[in-house]
């Protein structure tokens, strides 16, 4: 497993059960998927009627930069009042559901993807930006273009996780995204340098992969962050920020969907191969130890010295 | 509630892993514990055949061996595997092998339990390590090192937030609270564990096992399985796969109190006999009998001589058994909650029957021993059988239970003690449910 999904398998494996056709039962699971985030799947009212409910702890930020338009666009009919405690929620009704088999697996996978749906409205947002702005600088100059223009939309913040965030900048010629992220472990922090490091590395071996967004990465905070709040208290050392850099050949429409899916997955892409390569790292250093215990076992003196007695049982001592 | 992330629960077995979050009734994910890695164990037979001897103690790439091939490798071939029902799937075909990292309920092999244990974090269950405990479970008589091993993995290759292992035993005897029955939240019983492979009756006194008075039945699920297709066969059914006798075998099957008289019944009553249909994959199907071996099945526990000829010790026997070894002064308390665990144990009036045959037993050797002692009279013991609604996966929902309590948190090793004091640390843990606690 290379990319990690995007979708949730267990809403996904549990709503195709239910679809299915199988007796109804009453649910009650509380899940739990990558950056805090957490589902709710219950039949509260009666077991046919199946309520899907998300928290996430950046909602307010998420629906601040256009979430709620993005979720009614994607689970219009389906929208019920937010459950207690979570932040959005959506109803099926399995007696109320398409007829055609495609339409149920659609509608299901598009569930399974709530949390990327979520957190896609930024990104729509900034890559609508830059369309706009792209459009605009056309019609300058670089050199007689307004400043606005220049240098591009505000920066939009999302603090997803309680000391990480997510920087999107729209300008008119790319969309800078700026990932900020902790690093609990020493190691870890060699780990990810290592890693990062292979991306600028294979950017540069690799022909095909040229037209990959460049990716940069460095422990203080990018120019892009100037004067953004919560960032210069941050500067110890402990932070490092990965940015970005979407060129306009990821923001055609066509590509959008996957570059947005693509880049909301990276920081817990990142931190798994982090630990894929230390249990790699596991293995070879397993199997070097097995090597060297044959090696001690062969070493193993053949004919040990032993004490010689004679019929009688004296010993003999050689004189040194 | 948001606040804290839930728990995770894993119970590792040797068929089956269960997965999912503290506090949930049912797991997330049951699938096998298996795990399909490109070319058939080339990772684990390497070691075996001729293993390649470095000639200098050189940890630079270039040196002798049959792993400095991978250093100069960029690839990611270590990423190539699957696990669980994707494993089956894929070992099926040609190029993957399938592997089963837990034999005999102790981990085998590391390697493969470590990306068996980053796939379940990272594709099921979809959590970061770092903001969630875990709860682990492991087979009774665990050998301390292998906690350990489990631990440096938990906390060196995923940085677990914390870590609590229970043994699978007490567990599903914290499940048993669930049922009615109980009373007393005591983690005094014996359980009876019948999966796949293989039944144990485990003694626990106060949440610590007796290890000594362990005993295994060599009859479980599997034999059950088998004694059902070996009936079919004899009478000819026209379908008597290993999967129809499986489907027979939980769909139909019951204990009955008493097999003579059980075999008269069906005499009198034909309509006990039922058909049952298969639906073969290329759309046949054909209809089968199903009479006596709806009873008989199970009634290998109670007389294995039907079965084998092996084993021969019936299941309460082996209860009664375990119990009097024993130490003189937990006896009461184990008599009087004996817990059921497993997929073994579900079948309808399987406790009422243990139960009442453990109580022959028991009564038997009151009366002697009150013959003998002539005149005195016993007070009498008490013997009972619980059965409740988490049987299936007792060990997973009793961690479930015990994984959402507030004070779950402060029972588990944190990742700081661990790098204080080492992978030693594990080899301790406070009883979680004991006495003392909620």
């Amino acid at each position: 497993m290379l990319l990690l999904d995007y979708q949730n398998v267990l809403i996904q494996s549990l709503l195709t059960e239910r679809f299915s056709g199988a007796p109804p039962a009453s649910i009650d699971q509380v899940v739990s998927d990558f950056d805090g985030v957490t589902f709710h799947l219950s039949t509260p009212e009666s077991k046919t009627k199946i309520l899907v409910s998300i928290h996430v702890k950046c909602f307010k930020e998420l629906v601040q930069y256009g979430a709620q338009a993005v979720l009614e666009r994607e689970y219009g009919p389906y929208i019920v009042s937010p459950e207690p405690g979570y932040d959005f929620s959506v109803q099926i009704d399995l007696e109320n559901l398409p007829a055609e088999q495609e339409a149920r697996e659609e509608l299901i996978m598009k569930l399974a993807l709530l949390k990327r749906n979520a957190m896609a409205a930024p990104f729509e947002r900034a890559f609508d930006e830059f369309a706009e702005l792209a459009e605009e600088a056309s019609r300058y100059t670089s050199e007689s273009a307004p400043q606005g223009v220049k240098e591009g939309g505000e920066v939009m913040s999302i603090h997803y996780r309680e000391e990480e965030a997510i920087y999107i900048k729209a300008s008119h010629d790319r969309v800078t995204v700026i990932f900020s992220t902790v690093f609990r472990e020493e190691t870890d922090r060699i780990f990810g340098k290592v890693f990062l490091q292979e991306f600028v590395d294979a950017r540069r071996r690799v022909v095909t992969l040229q037209n990959a967004p460049q990716v940069l990465f460095r422990n203080t905070p990018p120019l892009e962050l100037e004067g953004v709040p919560g960032v210069e208290n941050a500067s110890e050392g402990e932070m490092s920020y990965v940015t970005f850099v979407l060129f306009p050949r990821h923001l055609t429409p066509q590509r959008r969907y996957d570059s947005i899916s693509h880049i909301q997955t990276f920081r817990d892409y990142f931190h798994y191969h982090i630990k894929a390569s230390k249990a790699y790292i596991h293995t070879r250093m397993r199997k070097r130890t097995a090597d060297f215990l044959q090696v001690l076992n062969r070493a193993r003196p053949e004919n040990e010295e032993r004490e010689r007695k004679t019929a009688s049982g004296r010993t003999f001592r050689v004189q040194s | 509630m948001a606040s804290q992330t839930p728990a995770v629960v894993m119970d590792n077995g040797t068929g089956y892993s269960k997965l999912g979050f503290a506090g949930n009734d049912s797991p997330s994910f049951v699938f096998p514990t298996a795990i399909a890695t490109k070319a058939a164990g080339s990772a684990g037979s390497s070691a075996g055949s001729r293993p390649a001897v470095p000639n200098k103690p050189s940890f630079l790439p270039g040196g002798a061996g049959a792993s400095s091939h991978l250093s100069g490798k960029r690839g990611t071939e270590d990423l190539d595997f699957f696990i669980g029902d994707e494993a089956l799937a894929a070992g099926s075909g040609p190029g993957y092998g399938v592997n089963y990292p837990i034999r005999h309920g102790q981990i085998e092999n590391w390697d493969y339990m470590e990306r068996f244990w980053s796939n379940s974090i990272f594709k099921y269950l979809r959590v970061e390590p770092e903001d969630h405990y875990f709860l682990l479970t492991e087979p009774p008589l665990n050998p301390p090192e292998n906690r350990e091993n489990t631990a440096e993995i938990m906390f060196e290759s995923f940085n677990c937030a914390g870590l609590y292992i229970a043994v699978q035993a007490v567990l599903a005897l914290a499940a048993s609270w669930t049922s009615s029955k109980v009373t007393d939240r005591s983690l005094t019983g014996t359980v009876i564990d019948s999966g796949d492979g293989v039944t144990h009756v485990i003694p626990v006194a106060e949440g610590y096992v007796i290890g000594s008075s362990i005993k295994s039945i060599p009859i479980a699920g599997r034999d059950i399985t088998y004694f059902v297709q070996s009936l079919l066969r004899d009478r000819g059914e026209p379908d008597s796969s290993l999967k129809t006798a499986e489907k027979v075998k939980e769909e139909y099957c019951y204990v009955s109190p008493d097999i003579v008289k059980e075999f008269a019944r069906y005499d009198r009553e034909p309509d006990r006999l039922l058909k049952h249909t298969v639906t073969s994959p290329n759309g046949r199907s054909v209809q089968i009998d199903i009479g006596y071996e709806r009873f008989l099945a199970p009634e290998i526990f109670f007389n294995p001589e039907i079965y084998s000829s092996d084993f021969l010790t019936p299941l309460p026997n082996v209860v009664d058994g375990v119990i009097q070894s024993s130490p003189i002064d937990v006896r009461r308390g184990l008599y009087k909650n004996i817990v059921l665990s497993g997929g073994s144990t579900l079948y309808k009036d399987f406790g009422r029957r243990l139960q009442r045959d453990i109580r022959h037993l028991v009564d038997a050797r009151i009366r002697a021993s009150e013959a003998r002692s002539g005149g005195a009279r016993s007070g009498g013991l008490d013997v009972a059988v619980v059965t409740h609604k988490r049987q299936r996966h007792g060990p997973w929902f009793g961690g479930s239970l015990l994984g959402q309590t507030p004070e779950f948190r402060s029972y588990c090793h944190t990742k700081a003690e661990y790098d204080e004091i080492g992978p030693s640390i594990v080899r301790r843990f406070a009883l979680l449910g004991g006495p003392g606690s909620s």
